[in-house]
């Protein structure tokens, strides 16, 4: 009962948009005796605090959890956003699963795309918080610059800053000009095309990278004083001392960027025009479902090829997890 | 501290929210009668769009209307999930390719019942052009005007090299020659003959239609065989080994918009496109710009062209505001100042009085485009071709791929022509 007195002005008081004035606080403050009910004493206890959260269950269930439970759904099914949804069972899973040829096609690029942008991605990363942290004067200036590309990173006006410097006369084809080097079209060619968005992944080291230097900066210093003493080299010191100590920030970096790299869209998107092209080389997953979704209104078949995807970063996560305890080293 | 919420203070401002959350759009609602108008297209299209919005408002001060545009790519995605969430749009621009599909599914107002009311006025519109909009026997859309396929030419580019434009009537292998020419001996840059357009369905499906063939019969089902189409990317073959036309990684930048063209991008002296899209081209290209008929099968060449609607304006099936979107339609066909406002950008306009005011005025994108529409006689052009089936726009999206994949040399004219038939076989099936 309680339930549903507090529970309806709530979502009335949400769904008219931010609240502009704090719940009025009561005139009279005199302590009210306990209630008896579960109910009520948590509502007294952590009442509040739930609906400051109000704003993001509301956005979970009605933007996140909803929509996934109804695109599982719709992947049982041959909706096509016009008529109303049919039962096929499971014909869009085994479609997928024994005669989709660019299923293979499109899931090929994108593994190619996480085995090469996230070690090359975390790589870069890591040097460069190695440097920052060296303790420049002016490192938040340069913590900043570098962070920048990461925040620009997949908006559409940076795929387009993409197209031209990798045109067949961007920047780059300019640049090799100098040399007597006539570059081809890179980012419309098939054979280069992928390596511009791996590039392009690459450059968006920002948030690997304040997370590698938060993690350099808990490496105790007397460990380095130490090891200089006993004459170790820089590099031994980071192969025995940094690397070791940083393998917690290094799987966690490892785990959200491949999760990242396997979601990726708008850059292959505004790159090739939605089309995944020259020849599907820039195929990503993602696009591939959204063609199917918006472009032929296949979108019993898409939410499927989407739940698929969700099965696969599983698998890749655990995998991961799975690993781990062979090779990240947690202080103890 | 502690932070408590009396009960009765919080159901009350709860309610109170929700009262003013509720009241307003009553109120606008009230007031005015809003139609939401969708279409794809340029910039010089929006810029005309919102124009002759601006004269309807005055014209009809009681009639709101909110337009909204977007690029071919997006547009089809867009319209269909807000029809699906039953928003659909009040007034839509409409494609011959997709009128059958939407009319199919009951989500078009049928236009019958204001046409003969008056409150929609095609009286001026010849019957060929009422019936371009016609789904078993009911009109669904209104033509905004008439087009064919045309070859946008980059003059300037032509006379610099002291050389003859492609003519009218020239065959394919002619034309051939003559872009191989003008790539050797123009003194642009990287600059060559015409785009490769092996991967452009209208051109594909011209040339098939020369040949006595077709892209898709009346039982939706592929009107040609792996080897038509295999002869068709061997032509393109040709062109690029004698840099007749743009090479494949030049090619591949075109996403199939005005602006991506190669012709646009400076790289080509000719591209293949549609006739209405003289004006938009125009628009974003310094050199003046002319255009002609696609060239002709040498040899007995049957009609490969079709004049059709270029596109059309349809109402939504369960909008709140029929009458009013008639309205503007009927306003959109019939008015002098906005037929000027418009010119040709859409198309030649089907009423014969919108097209005697567009002659007097005669600017010269216009004269050019009427003239071209009204010049291609029955060398050029046939009857119209069947409505495409379902699962025609992933064809259209194939044939650009299997044009690259013989471009970039991953597969051979032949062997393409066949995969690209057993795929759209496969396509078809499926939808």
């Amino acid at each position: 009962m309680g339930n549903k007195m507090t529970g309806r002005p709530a979502v009335a008081i949400a769904a008219a948009g931010p609240p502009h004035h704090p719940p009025q606080v009561p005139q009279h403050r005199q302590r009210k005796p306990q209630p008896t009910s579960w109910f009520g004493r948590t509502w007294q206890g952590s009442g509040p605090g739930y609906m400051f959260l109000l704003p993001w269950f509301i956005g979970f269930f009605g933007l996140t959890l909803g929509p996934a439970i109804v695109s599982f759904y719709l992947s049982f099914t041959d909706f096509d956003l016009l008529r109303s949804p049919n039962w096929v069972g499971m014909a869009n899973y085994v479609r997928i699963a024994t005669s989709d040829p660019k299923f293979a096609a499109s899931m090929g690029v994108t593994l190619f795309f996480v085995l090469f942008s996230v070690p090359l991605k975390l790589a870069f990363a890591l040097g460069v918080a190695v440097v920052l942290n060296r303790g420049i004067r002016g490192l938040p200036v340069y913590r900043a610059v570098f962070y920048l590309p990461s925040l620009l990173g997949t908006s559409v006006a940076i795929a387009v800053l993409w197209r031209q410097l990798f045109a067949s006369d961007g920047l780059v084809n300019s640049i090799l000009a100098e040399f007597g080097i006539q570059g081809p079209s890179w980012i419309s060619h098939p054979s280069y095309s992928i390596w511009t968005l791996i590039i392009l992944s690459i450059w968006q080291f920002g948030s690997p990278m304040i997370i590698f230097l938060a993690g350099l900066r808990q490496i105790p210093t007397d460990m380095y004083e130490a090891a200089s003493l006993d004459g170790a080299s820089k590099l031994r010191q980071f192969i025995k001392i940094t690397l070791p100590l940083l393998t917690p920030v290094i799987f966690f970096n490892a785990v959200v960027q491949t999760i990242d790299a396997f979601k990726a869209f708008t850059p292959a998107f505004i790159i090739s025009g939605g089309t995944g092209g020259p020849i599907n080389s820039t195929l990503f997953y993602t696009l591939y479902l959204y063609q199917e979704a918006f472009g032929f209104f296949r979108m019993g078949y898409a939410s499927a090829l989407a739940w698929v995807l969700v099965v696969i970063i599983a698998l890749f996560t655990a995998f991961s997890f799975l690993t781990a305890r062979f090779w990240v080293h947690y202080d103890d | 501290m502690t932070f408590s919420i009396n009960r009765r203070a919080f159901l009350a401002s709860g309610a109170g929210a929700l009262a003013v959350g509720m009241l307003n759009p009553r109120i606008a609602l009230a007031q005015d009668v809003r139609l939401r108008l969708l279409w794809w297209g340029s910039q010089a299209r929006s810029e005309r769009t919102d124009k002759v919005v601006g004269l309807f408002k005055k014209a009809h001060p009681e009639i709101e209307v909110d337009g909204e545009s977007a690029g071919w790519d997006n547009y089809w995605s867009r319209l269909a999930t807000q029809t699906s969430g039953g928003n659909a749009p009040d007034v839509m621009q409409m494609d011959y390719r997709y009128i059958f599909e939407y009319a199919r599914r009951d989500v078009l107002l049928p236009l019958d019942k204001y046409m003969k009311d008056g409150t929609l006025d095609v009286s001026d519109f010849s019957k060929d052009s009422v019936a371009g909009g016609q789904v078993n026997g009911k009109t669904y859309g209104i033509s905004l005007g008439a087009n064919s396929v045309a070859m946008m030419i980059n003059k300037a580019a032509w006379q610099e090299a002291g050389m003859d434009m492609p003519q009218p009537g020239q065959t394919w292998e002619e034309f051939g020659d003559q872009c191989e020419k003008l790539t050797n001996t123009t003194k642009r840059s990287r600059f060559y003959g015409c785009a490769d357009q092996g991967g452009l369905e209208p051109a594909f499906e011209t040339w098939l239609r020369q040949r006595g063939k077709q892209l898709y019969d009346a039982d939706g089902k592929l009107g040609f065989d792996g080897k038509d189409a295999g002869e068709w990317f061997a032509f393109w073959v040709d062109m690029r080994k004698r840099g007749a036309c743009v090479p494949a990684d030049v090619q591949s930048l075109d996403q199939l918009t005005i602006e991506t063209s190669p012709l646009s991008q400076g790289r080509a002296g000719a591209c293949f496109a549609h006739s209405n899209q003289l004006v938009g081209y125009q628009a974003i290209n310094k050199d003046p710009l002319t255009m002609g008929p696609y060239p002709v099968k040498s040899g007995e060449s049957h009609p490969g062209q079709y004049r059709k609607p270029s596109m059309l304006f349809s109402i939504a099936g369960d909008t709140a505001n029929p009458e009013a979107a008639a309205k503007f339609v009927s306003f959109f066909v019939n008015d002098p100042d906005a037929a000027r406002v418009l010119d040709v950008e859409r198309g030649v306009p089907e009423s014969s009085k919108m097209r005697a005011v567009l002659k007097k005025e005669a600017k010269e994108a216009d004269r050019i485009q009427i003239e071209y529409i009204g010049s291609l006689g029955e060398k050029f052009v046939g009857p119209l071709p069947p409505p495409p089936p379902k699962g025609a726009g992933e064809i259209q999206l194939m044939i650009k791929r299997k044009n690259e994949e013989v471009g970039f040399d991953t597969a051979s004219p032949e062997d393409a022509g066949a995969a690209f038939v057993s795929d759209a076989q496969a396509i078809l099936e499926r939808s």
